[in-house]
């Protein structure tokens, strides 16, 4: 194990300089102008490399890599995170605009005092849709049953898709039937399982990021994905100049929220400029930067501001109070739960 | 220096390199391996520590529960038939393109030859995942490709069929992806044949049928079995290919494997799946190889 973990850890680390800032983040998670003016003030230069989910953070971690300073995982990732031994304590002095963020978002279960972690952006997992399409067949987005109720998808076989995550899919379902997206017994889960079954011959894939494309191009009418997501799928439509327009839904029954936050690698080369780069992004325009490129949720009450009006207006990226309520976040599971999910999991694309 | 050790220092020198590399690179990763499919998933990925010092003294964390759970449930020994039959579809279709081309292009004059032999092999010029996502055009529901057949089936009064996303289009992948694997061991047997047998033939009276079936054909067999094992193996494991062009019931063992060490962080499970893809491929290959060395004679 000990070979095979340093082998990856070699093949991870990158080039350590002077005057560098090592941040491992999601694929086309930070705007570039942001990026260039932290490089001015901090007279640094700023190294990304890329990871696509939590898991394959997590792994990297897990098999030794090293090298990072700041890091962006999903909150709830950072409880597990800390007590691996991975994560260096923020020094709360050096961030004064920690106070930006809205109370909501501070103090949370996922990491009590914000001792390790600061949020970064959100996005909420709900129904993308084409909305001529829709129109045409009479179907609505307003409930999970749109991706669940046999009813329903006959008349849009073939044109759906789910994420490729076995606990998006299974929230979804959990929500549809009226129970907490952390629900963890068995019963519910095989209940879930039956859901998702009925309506798997309707659905033409599990599809993880590629369905931005396919509902731009009108080749998908209904996907279950991210808000950010489908914003941009909204916005590349308009650039194909297409007849349609996308649109987010966020179902009644409520769906899970995703809260990004940045943290510090505990072997970071650069702690001082960790620091720094997160104090620096809690500035209100710095963190609007994010939400006017993607359409990413925003915890922070100063960035409101500068964020365009007409995603302000969006009640899938700024749900209102009452959407608000219907929000969970995601709790990792123990080893255990997480070998019954995926056997479940296994179950649902074998067959 | 005797002749008896100048003789075995020349074996050591052309057989040590690469063995010292099978050792280190599958050897020893299957013993990793092995030891990791007896041992306990670690909560946060990786895996659990060797042994633990609790109130009641120290346990040892091992534990033949993840072979268990392998042959408990026959949802995996599925899974690995599925696999199976789609990597002996691809390799049996790899084979039926792949051996009238090696044979153009082992029969074509030295020049031309040397043209087709890169073109076969151009396509690895270009990444992968590039060429793999250019099937999600040529597939995808409203491309040129799907849109033409749909038209000319509705016109014989047939229903519209989708191509992305369906088992088909895992084929299609797998067979353009390992095609080239077929055709260049094919075509480095046929090019050795002494073109005097064929000759022989003709003068002892077998027509272009038989000349093919009696003598190119067998003569072949070593390539064939090499190629088919090339084919076969790496498309009995691969994941990239069902996930990207694979519908809602897509997945092959490969992906189960890598749902072990990502999503679901339990490396003894995904190393027990492992293993027995690898004991599955090592028997394939052996029984390949014994098939090779008789027909050689």
């Amino acid at each position: 194990m000990r070979i095979l973990a340093a082998v990856l850890a070699f093949a991870a680390l990158p080039v350590l300089a002077a005057d560098e800032l090592h941040l491992y983040n999601w694929n086309d998670y930070i705007a570039p102008e942001t990026v260039q003016r932290f490089e001015k003030a901090c007279k640094c230069k700023v190294v990304q490399d890329y990871f696509s989910d939590n898991e394959e953070l997590v792994t990297k971690l897990a098999a030794g890599a090293r090298g990072y300073d700041v890091l962006v995982p999903t909150s709830n990732y950072v409880a597990g995170m800390a007590k691996a031994g991975w994560l260096l304590p923020l020094d709360r002095a050096k961030l004064p605009n920690l106070k930006n963020i809205a109370p909501a978002y501070l103090d949370t279960p996922f990491d009590p005092g914000n001792r390790y972690s600061a949020p970064y952006a959100m996005s909420i997992t709900l129904i993308g849709y084409n909305e001529q399409k829709l129109k045409e067949l009479g179907v609505t987005a307003d409930s999970w049953a749109t991706i669940f109720d046999p009813a329903i998808l006959q008349k849009i076989k073939g044109r759906v898709s789910v994420l490729d995550s076995q606990r998006e899919v299974m929230a979804a379902a959990l929500k549809y039937l009226g129970y907490s997206v952390n629900e963890t017994d068995p019963k519910k889960w095989q209940q879930a399982r039956d859901v998702i079954l009925k309506a798997k011959p309707y659905w033409a894939a599990f599809n993880a990021s590629g369905y931005i494309k396919e509902l731009a191009s009108g080749n998908f009418w209904v996907v279950h994905g991210y808000s950010n997501d489908i914003y941009q799928a909204d916005l590349g439509a308009q650039k194909a100049k297409q007849s349609f327009r996308i649109r987010a839904s966020l179902p009644r029954e409520g769906a899970v929220l995703a809260v990004d936050t940045m943290v510090i690698q505990k072997s970071a080369p650069r702690p001082d400029l960790a620091l720094q780069f997160i104090n620096f992004v809690l500035e209100g325009r710095n963190s609007a930067d994010l939400t006017n490129m993607i359409g990413s949720g925003n915890p922070n009450r100063e960035a409101l501001g500068f964020i365009r009006p007409e995603i302000k207006a969006m009640k899938a990226i700024f749900p209102d109070e009452a959407a608000s309520k219907t929000l969970e976040q995601l709790k990792d599971l123990t080893p255990k739960q997480r070998q019954l999910l995926n056997r479940l999991w296994t179950e649902i694309k074998a067959k | 220096m005797s002749a008896a050790w100048r003789a075995s220092l020349q074996r050591f020198l052309i057989t040590g390199p690469p063995l010292v590399y099978l050792l280190l690179f599958f050897g020893i990763p299957t013993l990793i391996m092995v030891l990791a499919s007896l041992r306990l998933p670690g909560e946060f990925g990786g895996l659990a520590p060797l042994w633990e010092t609790g109130p009641s003294g120290t346990e040892l964390n091992l534990s033949l529960e993840s072979y268990g759970r392998f042959f408990s449930d026959s949802l995996y020994a599925w899974l690995f038939f599925k696999s199976f039959l789609y990597a002996l579809v691809t390799a049996v279709a790899c084979l039926l393109l792949a051996y009238p081309l090696a044979l153009l292009i082992a029969r074509s004059p030295g020049k031309r030859r040397d043209l087709l032999v890169l073109l076969v092999i151009l396509p690895f010029w270009s990444n992968f995942l590039i060429r793999v996502y250019a099937w999600m055009i040529i597939l995808g529901p409203e491309s040129v490709l799907t849109r033409t057949l749909n038209a000319l089936l509705a016109g014989l009064g047939i229903a519209p069929v989708e191509l992305l996303f369906t088992p088909f289009a895992v084929l299609v992948g797998l067979v353009y992806v390992h095609l080239p694997f077929m055709v260049l061991p094919l075509f480095a047997n046929l090019e050795k044949h002494d073109p005097a047998l064929l000759d022989a033939a003709q003068d002892l009276g077998a027509g272009a049928w038989s000349r093919f079936w009696r003598v190119t054909f067998p003569l072949s067999l070593p390539g064939v079995y090499a190629g088919t094992a090339l084919v076969f193996i790496p498309a009995f494991g691969i994941f990239a290919i069902p996930d990207l062009l694979g519908g809602t019931q897509g997945i092959m063992i490969g992906n189960v494997i890598k749902q072990q060490f990502l999503d679901t962080r339990d490396w003894p499970f995904g190393s027990v799946l492992s293993m027995v893809l690898t004991v599955g491929a090592l028997a394939l290959a052996g029984l390949a190889a014994l098939f090779g060395r008789r027909t050689r004679v």
